[in-house]
């Protein structure tokens, strides 16, 4: 075994030396998830700023703003007065508030008549998220107004013994009988640097499939490889180098970017045993997809072709370019025929939900099998590429 | 004639390159279908509803969620597998709609429906507060067919159709949207963000990679054999630099075929549009041809410029729209000329302009493309003299 440690050594000192084994096992990946880290800092939260007219100083009006400034609420929703629907209209559209509430003048009276007046939702066609929520809360508020409504009118309908103002009098105590009761899953948010930090170092390491099959052509262009059999060492042995020299450099950029993305820009990695069992198991996927590459192809420009397909497709694939979450659920599924869309799964769970070893098992097995078959079909072929 | 004959010995290598032809051509388009189908959703939260073994009541409720415009609706078979879900960040929040609702609500108890979220994830709160709304109006009906059976001869069932009629004629205190604006700052979402903004990011990147060609031309001193006939450094530049404008301009007619005949994108005025696809294939050469000089191994041109032209495309809205981040990024976004670019799709695309309402920004692109060309002609002949 020490000619294939002696090989191994020699190609990580080759890669070092060329300066874009480190751009692309921990510059870009660095670099990436930097400008991620930047581009999503203060997105991730829901937050806005809701414009509201009061022109009705009524009791109905008071309530209604007392229950946009909920506790509950005020994490998605910050008030701010305004003083007419021209006003609100203006900030909406330059932006200042994300959609504005206008309750009219005589609101309050209106609503225990037979024509109660309408509230207005101002919103703009670039923040229709903040106006639907506010729309929701509003008619939260209006359901249990127009609940009340209807239930006297029912009841009069229905041939109640009792006049209107009985009803009316008697409904005012009534509250909605079906209700939401919100409660939590005990997951973090998925954040974007969280989900793209692995993202970003997998993607680049699918790399090393391209850069460790162009130097096992090169060094058989040049002899290398005869060289080497005419000594006295195995074909076997040749391979294990190769593959050890991308086992060294796939762990040590994806601990790299692991350690400094944790530092740097926060991002949640989960429990240091399960993310790096992960990391390992997705290495040794990679090492065999590697070997697979040279043991099949002929060329090295063939073998640079297909590492290259293979890198795109299985980084398009698996979710690192965009984030499976957001992804609809064909592509869940489809990702989980690549060793990286298991190892993404593996680590949004670590980041949102937690827990050691035991709750990555399902990942780390699906992605040592992939390994095990890529490697199997790869040894088969081996004699072929070396001889 | 000497310019195209070296442009077309380059494009025969491409074209006999079946991996260039498979990142030239292949790639933009399955990129386009996996980005347009998952640019999606900026204005709707997605809601996972678990509604297994429920009554006609639960299925009204399910389909009163569906009707909301500020929800999308995934069903769920189980409740584990909704909280999952919700863990993973692939729904907003979780609803469980209760087995027997019709009963439940007939029992005069108050009814609670679960709606799994944390209170702590603003994204998931909002989205909480908009299912409460739905189940809430659902709750009116449910209300006043009892106070109606409790106050009146009438029964449940028979209060509950009275209600359900009057609820659809009785005068409510209604909720009116009022838009301030109709003028949109992004892309339409869908196939319509993905294929303007792909067009921008491949053209670019292709450029940027296939700098490792002009890198391994002049390794393989191709360019030396070239100068011993009668050729000047010029011709050389000028067949180069028309060779990656020539593949930069079929990826992006692909691309612009591709997304209006399967996609149904409208790419806007016609001579808009070419005048932007042409400035943005300028713009490709120079950054091409730039890559091909400062890189010394087609490693590192293979290497960082993919990193260069992700980075760039991210900082210039190709991946998800300027419009969800900070002004500061924003302003960022736009040193690269990918934001000047995308800001022209998007005004084309959402406000139906032409091209005097992108000269602003065609002006800041052919500014980048001359720096770019000016640059990189400079070093490439200064290379081969």
């Amino acid at each position: 075994m020490r000619a294939a440690l002696v090989i191994a050594r020699k190609d990580l000192r080759q890669r070092l030396r060329d300066r874009s084994a480190i751009v692309i096992g921990v510059v870009a990946p660095l670099l990436i998830a930097g400008v991620m880290s930047a581009a999503f800092r203060g997105t991730a939260s829901f937050h806005f700023t809701l414009g509201v007219v009061d022109a009705d100083h009524g009791s109905v009006a008071a309530g209604l703003i007392r229950a946009l400034d909920e506790p509950d609420l005020r994490t998605i929703i910050t008030l701010k007065r305004l003083p007419s629907d021209s006003a609100a209209r203006t900030d909406v559209r330059t932006g200042s508030v994300a959609a504005a509430l206008v309750i009219p003048s005589g609101f309050s009276t209106s609503v225990a008549g037979a024509a109660p007046k309408a509230l207005a939702v101002v919103t703009s066609v670039n923040n229709s998220a903040a106006g639907g929520v506010a729309r929701a809360v509003v008619e939260s508020f209006t359901a249990q107004i127009n609940a009340d409504r209807l239930s006297v009118m029912t009841a009069v309908q229905s041939a109640s013994p009792l006049d209107l103002g009985e009803l009316s009098r008697l409904a005012q105590g009534l509250a909605i009988p079906l209700r939401t009761l919100q409660r939590p899953v005990g997951a973090r948010e998925l954040t974007a640097i969280s989900y793209y930090s692995p993202a970003m170092a997998i993607f680049f390491l699918l790399f090393t499939i391209g850069f460790t099959s162009r130097s096992f052509f090169v060094d058989r262009a040049q002899g290398m490889v005869e060289r080497m059999r005419a000594a006295p060492i195995r074909p076997f042995e040749i391979l294990v180098g190769k593959a050890l020299s991308v086992l060294v450099y796939g762990v040590a950029s994806l601990a790299t970017v692991g350690v400094i993305t944790s530092a740097a820009f926060g991002a949640r990695w989960g429990d240091p045993l399960a993310a790096s069992v992960l990391g390992l198991a997705m290495v040794l996927a990679v090492v065999c997809l590697t070997a697979l590459v040279i043991s099949a192809a002929r060329t090295q420009r063939q073998a640079e072709g297909v590492a290259a397909i293979l890198t795109f497709g299985l980084a398009l694939l698996g979710g690192n370019f965009v984030s499976l979450s957001s992804s609809p659920p064909l592509m869940r599924t489809l990702s989980l025929f690549t060793p990286n869309g298991w190892a993404l799964r593996g680590y949004t769970d670590l980041a949102t939900v937690g827990g050691g070893l035991s709750s990555v098992a399902g990942p780390i097995l699906a992605i040592l099998a992939f390994a095990a078959v890529t490697g199997t079909v790869a040894a088969s072929l081996a004699r072929r590429a070396v001889s | 004639m000497r310019v195209l004959a070296i442009t077309r010995a380059s494009l025969t290598r491409v074209a006999r390159d079946r991996t260039s032809l498979f990142f030239l051509l292949v790639l933009p388009v399955v990129v386009i279908v996996i980005i347009g189908a998952t640019v999606r959703g900026f204005s709707t939260f997605t809601v996972g509803v678990e509604s297994t073994g429920t009554d006609a009541a639960g299925r009204a409720l399910v389909s009163a969620l569906e009707r909301s415009p500020g929800l999308k609706v995934v069903p769920f078979a189980t409740t584990p597998a909704l909280t999952t879900a919700l863990a993973r960040g692939e729904v907003a929040a979780g609803v469980v709609v209760p087995a027997h609702l019709a009963a439940a609500e007939r029992s005069g108890r108050p009814v609670v429906v679960t709606v799994y979220a944390e209170r702590v994830n603003s994204v998931q709160q909002a989205a909480a507060t908009a299912v409460a709304s739905v189940i809430v109006g659902r709750g009116a009906l449910v209300q006043a067919a009892r106070f109606a059976s409790d106050h009146s001869p009438a029964g449940y069932d028979a209060a509950l159709a009275t209600a359900r009629g009057l609820d659809a004629v009785l005068p409510r205190v209604a909720v009116r949207t009022v838009r301030a604006d109709t003028v949109s700052s992004t892309l339409p979402e869908g196939f319509s963000y993905s294929a303007p903004t792909e067009l921008v990011l491949f053209v670019f990147l292709s450029a940027l990679a296939g700098g490792a060609t002009i890198v391994e031309t002049r390794r393989l001193g191709l360019y030396e054999r070239m100068l011993a006939g009668p050729v000047r450094a010029r011709h050389v530049v000028l067949g180069e630099g028309l060779t990656y404008l020539v593949i930069a301009l079929v990826q992006s007619v692909l691309i612009v075929t591709i997304g209006s005949v399967a996609f149904g994108v409208s790419w806007g005025d016609p001579l808009a549009a070419g005048a932007l696809v042409v400035v943005w294939s300028l713009v490709g050469v120079g950054a091409g041809l730039l890559a091909g000089t400062v890189f010394r191994t087609p490693e590192q041109a293979t290497s960082i410029g993919p990193t260069v032209g992700i980075a760039f495309a991210m900082l210039g809205g190709c991946m998800w729209p300027l419009s969800i981040v900070s002004t500061a990024m924003r302003d960022v976004g736009h040193v690269t000329p990918h934001a000047w670019a995308v800001d022209a799709w998007t005004i084309l695309l959402s406000r139906h302009g032409t091209i005097a309402s992108i000269a602003g920004q065609l002006g800041v692109l052919l500014a980048f493309a001359a720096a770019l060309l000016a640059l990189s002609t400079w070093r490439l002949a200064r290379r081969l003299h």
